[in-house]
């Protein structure tokens, strides 16, 4: 007799029991939520010290983002000066209010700075270079459409620092030639940040481009799968290997397949009889030795990683409060006036020239970002190889860093230079 | 098919995709753009000459603007808006300038940079006397630094 139970559990679960090789691989690739993975994965690509899990930390905050940015909705009006009583509501009459208002910011900006390293763990391996280097392109994307999530959300509390921080900062984009100014109304539904700008930030911040975010994240992850799995940690690249990329199949002249020299190796690629080259990387024997499931291998490292983000960030939100200032206050200027501490260094340097700082210097460095894999020819992903590439990202990280530090930490009323144990009294 | 019809169809039907998407594209814009500004007039009443006093100018919270009078020369009205970035500039009767909380940017009495990344001097805004003799600030009409109303 059948038991009625063990029937229905069947019906959900179909794969065989996961102590065999059979049902490791079922439970991946029958289930829509793990099929991204493959199967199996190499041991090696696992390892902490290749790519830090600092995609899966930065998907994981954009979970957390998501789920309590869903819940603070639920009392929250994007009109002023309601939308600024509502985050003192949050603040002190919701259950939980302050809790999940401190996850959301800083979760906010966890992202801000997990992306940035992640970009920074993917440079320094040299994981953008062929096949991977549209994937680069779109992680830049993804990576300016953080800042853009960032940047709408910081509007939506209504307080002094939101109020101003988008006035200087909508005000950089006008300087842009020609479109400026109209770009400018267009996303303030204005000419000042008013009723209209906080309407459209809000739709923009909860709709529009965490749409656009979910959409290319999952074409991010097909494309680590499909450019062949996670890249080689470099220190398994062998000096005259690096990087060789072997392709199968028929060229014009070869007939296909037979002109392939008879091999142990395995290529994955295309499942389907078809002529043409396929881009992807060869499993050589004895690495296909080195693989294990990804049940429980991979799913068990990318659950530690959860567990430790949402940890961190509900322990941080334990100790540290969401900063709320006074209602925004048009008449009035704090001083100083500081953007949201990401955009600091933008704003360093437009405190020096606006068009120049606002707009060229970010335009060029976005565009020289998204250049990288096709300007970088060199096919070594060896640290050894390729010295100038990575003294010239470090570099940039460095600029980056120090006029960041510069923006948040030494610049005091009137953006004049005090260093932060300077201690200015009285200052309006 | 014939290729040269192929050709044709296919470039007529290029042709009508992009136009579409140009047009919907426009259509967007458009939508975003409002047709009506909910947002304060440009030109407004600021009461009368005599609610204001000699020596330092008014600082007008609302309209941010900078009423000027003076005993010989008469009226003038500053934004109170910097050229930078957009942020409400303070003037100190201490050194007679504008200072910008901002970046800095330092305006001298006439409006005129003297430090800092503002591109451009502060606007002066015409200012005119209205029949049932209020002073009335037209922010669509700069004038020069030297624009002055007098008012007897
Ligand atoms: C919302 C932002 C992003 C998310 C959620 C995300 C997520 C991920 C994840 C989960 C992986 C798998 C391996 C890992 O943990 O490193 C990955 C790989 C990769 N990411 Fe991202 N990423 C984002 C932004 C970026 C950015 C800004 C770049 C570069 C500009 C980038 C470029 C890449 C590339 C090239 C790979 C393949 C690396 C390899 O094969 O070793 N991603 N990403
Ligand atoms: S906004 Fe006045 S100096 Fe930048």
């Amino acid at each position: 007799m059948m038991n009625p139970l063990r029937d229905a559990w069947q019906s959900i679960v179909r794969r065989d029991p996961l102590s065999t090789d059979k049902g490791k691989s079922e439970l991946v690739f029958l289930n829509v939520w793990l099929h991204i993975h493959p199967a199996k994965v190499k041991k090696d690509n696992l390892k902490v010290k290749h790519t830090f899990y600092l995609g899966f930390i930065t998907f994981f905050l954009f979970l957390i983002l998501v789920t309590t940015g869903v819940a603070l909705m639920f009392y929250y009006r994007p009109h002023p000066p309601q939308a600024y009583q509502d985050m003192k509501d949050l603040q002190f009459v919701v259950y939980l209010g302050s809790f999940l208002r401190n996850m959301h910011r800083w979760s906010a900006h966890g992202m801000v700075i997990c992306v940035f390293l992640h970009m920074c763990r993917v440079f320094y391996t040299g994981s953008y270079k062929r096949p991977r280097q549209f994937n680069w392109v779109i992680g830049v994307v993804l990576f300016l459409l953080t800042l853009g999530l960032s940047f709408t959300g910081y509007l939506l509390p209504w307080d002094q620092l939101a109020y101003w921080a988008i006035t200087v900062g909508t005000n950089i984009g006008s300087y842009a030639p020609l479109v400026g100014a109209r770009v400018r109304e267009l996303l303030l539904g204005g000419h000042t940040v008013g009723e209209s700008a906080l309407l459209r930030f809000y739709v923009l911040h909860v709709a529009v481009l965490p749409a656009v975010m979910t959409l290319l994240t999952m074409v991010h992850f097909w494309r680590v799968r499909k450019d062949g799995g996670l890249s080689r940690p470099v220190w398994k690249l062998k000096p005259e290997k690096a990087a060789r990329l072997v392709t199968i199949g028929a060229s014009d002249t070869i007939a296909p397949l037979t002109a392939v020299p008879a091999s142990k190796d395995k290529t994955y690629g295309l499942m389907e009889v078809v002529t043409g080259k396929p881009i992807f990387e060869t499993v050589s024997m004895e690495e296909e030795e080195d693989t294990v499931f990804s049940y429980p291998y991979a799913f068990f490292r990318e659950g530690v990683a959860l567990l430790a983000t949402v940890a961190t960030v509900m322990a941080v939100s334990m100790f540290w409060k969401a900063p709320l200032e006074e209602l925004a206050n048009p008449a009035k200027t704090p001083n100083p006036a500081k953007a949201p501490w990401y955009f600091l260094g933008l704003q360093e340097l437009v405190s020096h020239s606006a068009l120049l700082g606002g707009v060229v210097v970010p335009a060029l460095a976005v565009l020289a970002l998204i250049l990288i894999p096709y300007v970088d020819l060199n096919p070594s992903r060896r640290p050894a190889d390729r010295k100038w590439a990575i003294r010239a990202f470090t570099l940039f990280v460095v600029v980056n860093v120090v006029l960041i530090v510069v923006g948040t930490l030494f610049r005091g009323p009137g953006w004049a230079w005090v260093p932060p144990w300077v201690h200015i009294t009285g200052a309006e | 098919m014939k290729r040269r019809s192929f050709f044709s169809w296919g470039t007529a039907g290029l042709v009508a995709l992009c136009s579409a998407i140009s047009v919907s594209l426009g259509a967007v814009v458009r939508f975003l753009t409002p047709s009506v500004f909910y947002e304060p007039p440009q030109s407004f009443k600021i009461g009368n000459p005599a609610d204001f006093s000699f020596g330092p100018p008014t600082f007008l919270a609302e309209e941010k603007i900078f009423v000027f009078r003076d005993r010989e020369k008469g009226f003038a009205v500053a934004n109170a808006v910097c050229t930078h970035l957009g942020c409400t500039v303070g003037y100190f009767q201490s050194d007679q300038r504008f200072h910008c909380p901002c970046h800095g940017s330092v305006f001298n009495a006439e409006g005129v940079v003297q430090y800092g990344p503002a591109p451009r001097p502060l606007e002066w805004f015409e200012v005119t006397l209205t029949r049932d003799g209020q002073l009335k600030v037209d922010k669509d009409q700069a004038v020069p630094a030297s624009y002055r109303l007098m008012v007897s």
